[in-house]
């Protein structure tokens, strides 16, 4: 079965800042087309271990394996080309374009026209071009916003930026999707019609890992949750045992709930 | 533009529209780095100087014919626009600021000091013009025609670089770095790409400046032009080609307009620019569209 190949493999990965230990042994490993959540309390190093992965900077020890291959370290567009794509915490959207110019910078990866190709506009150019277009605009159909496309993306609701902004990671034909707090500033409708998105995005044969503290849709969409705490994996499983699990209640969801 | 090339006739204003067109390729260059992927150059006369030292060397000191040492004074900006551009470009902000400051400082001091081959700060003269043919060309009709075909060439280009796929990815780098990085943009390499053509542009613009005036000096490649190639950028109006267009003309102009003032002529000139600045941040380009935007929409409301 396909669904028992390890995808992506985190191995020993420790990553400090000045004195604060951010990272400390974290090892896991995440199996193709599985959605794979990363829970913990604020400050339990979840988005550091998004940076590192995703190669916004090394980690200090360990590897990282995206498919059998050590990426750790390598260059961020590099590890885009090779199948890495993000979403941002706090959504970063280009504020100059519209929504289907930022989709458009999501395929940046996918094509190759250069300095000079723009200038000479060969005719491969316009084909590049056109084909760049149509992959966008499918795009935006899936998020439900072909309809906004040439709205400044920063003028929409903040629930539909996100939508842009996993149109855009999609558009340079990830194979391992990060999402940071998807849910993060949603409401309940818009929440539901996330996870549904999230599972189609599976469906079309990508790998999901995602940071979230929305506890319905993490329970809800994941295959496995890894719980990481000031820096360490606490435990590991999936959704069923992760809340029967004592240390997890006790660290995390005791507090919150 | 043909039209005003063939209904001028007054040599004075002949050349000032030719030194218009030489502005607008600069600010043109410096806006697809500046406006577009937001990186700043304070130094950016040091290519300007490039290219009217380089040619006015070729073809002076070794006899090159002009139309040889073109190539070879785009290629040589090219190239060095990007080796300079790859590792300058890793600062940001007022470091990138500091950092390209120096690099014109370094180059006008070269221009200057190396006089067995520059002429030194008296300037380097008997540069041959242009010829095509019979025709040669000077400042005067065929100049403002050389000149003006290069802007026109160059509106062409520019406008397809910015509606491109690399036009976005410079936008993109202006706009968010860090998500430019995550959507698989080489951001080193784009920054130093970019930086490489507008010193192209540059330094074409120098090409055809010392070619036309067959005498240049270092002083005017120093850090003031710099500056005054940002402030067309800034007044014009950033990631804007006509923008471009109107901030050289205005900087070109203004002090020509200005004369009347005698002794408070730079007053009135650094007071006008602060106006603009406070009343239009946007720029010109932008401040006008939307006055006739705003009058527009009282008109039709009424």
């Amino acid at each position: 079965m396909s669904g028992q190949h390890p995808f992506l493999t985190i191995e020993g990965v420790s990553k400090a800042f000045g004195g604060i230990q951010a990272l400390y042994e974290v090892s896991f490993a995440v199996q193709e087309r599985h959605i794979h959540a990363l829970i913990g309390p604020n400050g339990a190093g979840k988005t550091t271990l998004f940076n590192v992965i995703s190669g916004a900077f090394p980690p200090d020890e360990g590897s990282i394996r995206l498919d059998g291959q050590d990426i750790q370290g390598r260059p961020m567009h590099e590890l885009v080309r090779r199948g890495i794509a993000r979403t941002f915490q706090n959504v970063e959207l280009f504020g100059s374009m519209s929504v289907l110019e930022n989709v458009l910078v999501g395929c940046h990866s996918r094509t190759r026209c250069g300095l000079i190709g723009a200038m000479v506009r060969w005719p491969w150019v316009a084909r590049e071009e056109r084909w760049a277009r149509e992959r966008a605009m499918e795009l935006l159909e899936m998020v439900g916003l072909a309809d906004s496309a040439l709205k400044r993306a920063v003028d929409l609701p903040f629930g539909w930026q996100r939508l842009v902004e996993i149109a855009r990671a999609l558009a340079g034909d990830p194979k391992l999707l990060l999402l940071d707090e998807p849910a993060a500033g949603l409401n309940a409708v818009e929440t539901e019609k996330l996870s549904r998105l999230i599972e189609q995005i599976r469906a079309l044969g990508v790998t999901v890992l995602l940071v979230e503290h929305d506890m319905n849709l993490t329970m809800d969409i994941s295959d496995r949750i890894v719980v990481l705490d000031r820096g360490r994996k606490l435990a590991e499983g999936t959704p069923r045992e992760i809340q029967s699990s004592d240390a997890v209640m006790e660290a995390y969801l005791g507090k919150k709930h | 533009m043909a039209a005003l090339g063939v209904a001028v006739s007054n040599p004075y204003e002949q050349q000032l529209l030719t030194i218009i067109g030489i502005h607008t390729l600069l600010a043109l260059g410096l806006n697809m780095l500046m406006g577009y992927a937001g990186q700043i150059s304070l130094g950016h006369a040091a290519f300007f100087g490039l290219g009217a030292y380089g040619t006015g060397v070729l073809t002076t000191h070794f006899q090159w014919s002009p139309w040889a040492s073109l190539p070879a004074v785009l290629v040589f900006a090219a190239l060095s626009g990007y080796l300079i551009g790859r590792p300058i470009l890793r600062l940001s902000g007022y470091y990138l600021a500091m950092g390209t400051l120096g690099l014109g400082i370094i180059v006008h001091v070269v221009f200057r000091e190396w006089d067995t081959l520059t002429g030194g700060a008296s300037g380097l003269v008997g540069i041959p013009p242009l010829t095509v043919g019979r025709l040669i060309v000077g400042l005067g009709r065929s100049g403002f025609f050389a000149v003006w075909a290069t802007v026109v060439l160059f509106f062409v280009l520019c406008g397809r670089v910015v509606d491109s796929r690399i036009g976005r990815a410079l936008r993109a780098l202006g706009d968010s770095p860090g998500a430019a990085a995550a959507s698989g943009i080489h951001t080193a390499h784009l920054k130093a790409v970019i930086f490489s053509f507008s010193a192209v542009m540059a330094a074409l613009a120098g090409y055809l400046y010392a070619h036309l005036l067959g005498f240049i000096s270092p002083s005017s490649f120093d850090f003031l032009m710099s500056i005054r190639m940002v402030t067309m950028v800034v007044i014009g109006g950033m990631a804007s080609i006509w923008g471009s267009l109107l901030g050289a003309s205005v900087i070109t102009l203004l002090p020509e307009w200005l004369h009347v003032f005698s002794d408070y002529e730079m007053m009135v000139y650094g007071l006008i620019l602060m106006v603009v600045m406070i009343f239009l941040p946007q720029g010109l380009t932008r401040g006008v569209l939307d006055a006739v935007r705003r009058t527009r929409a009282r008109t039709a409301s009424s």
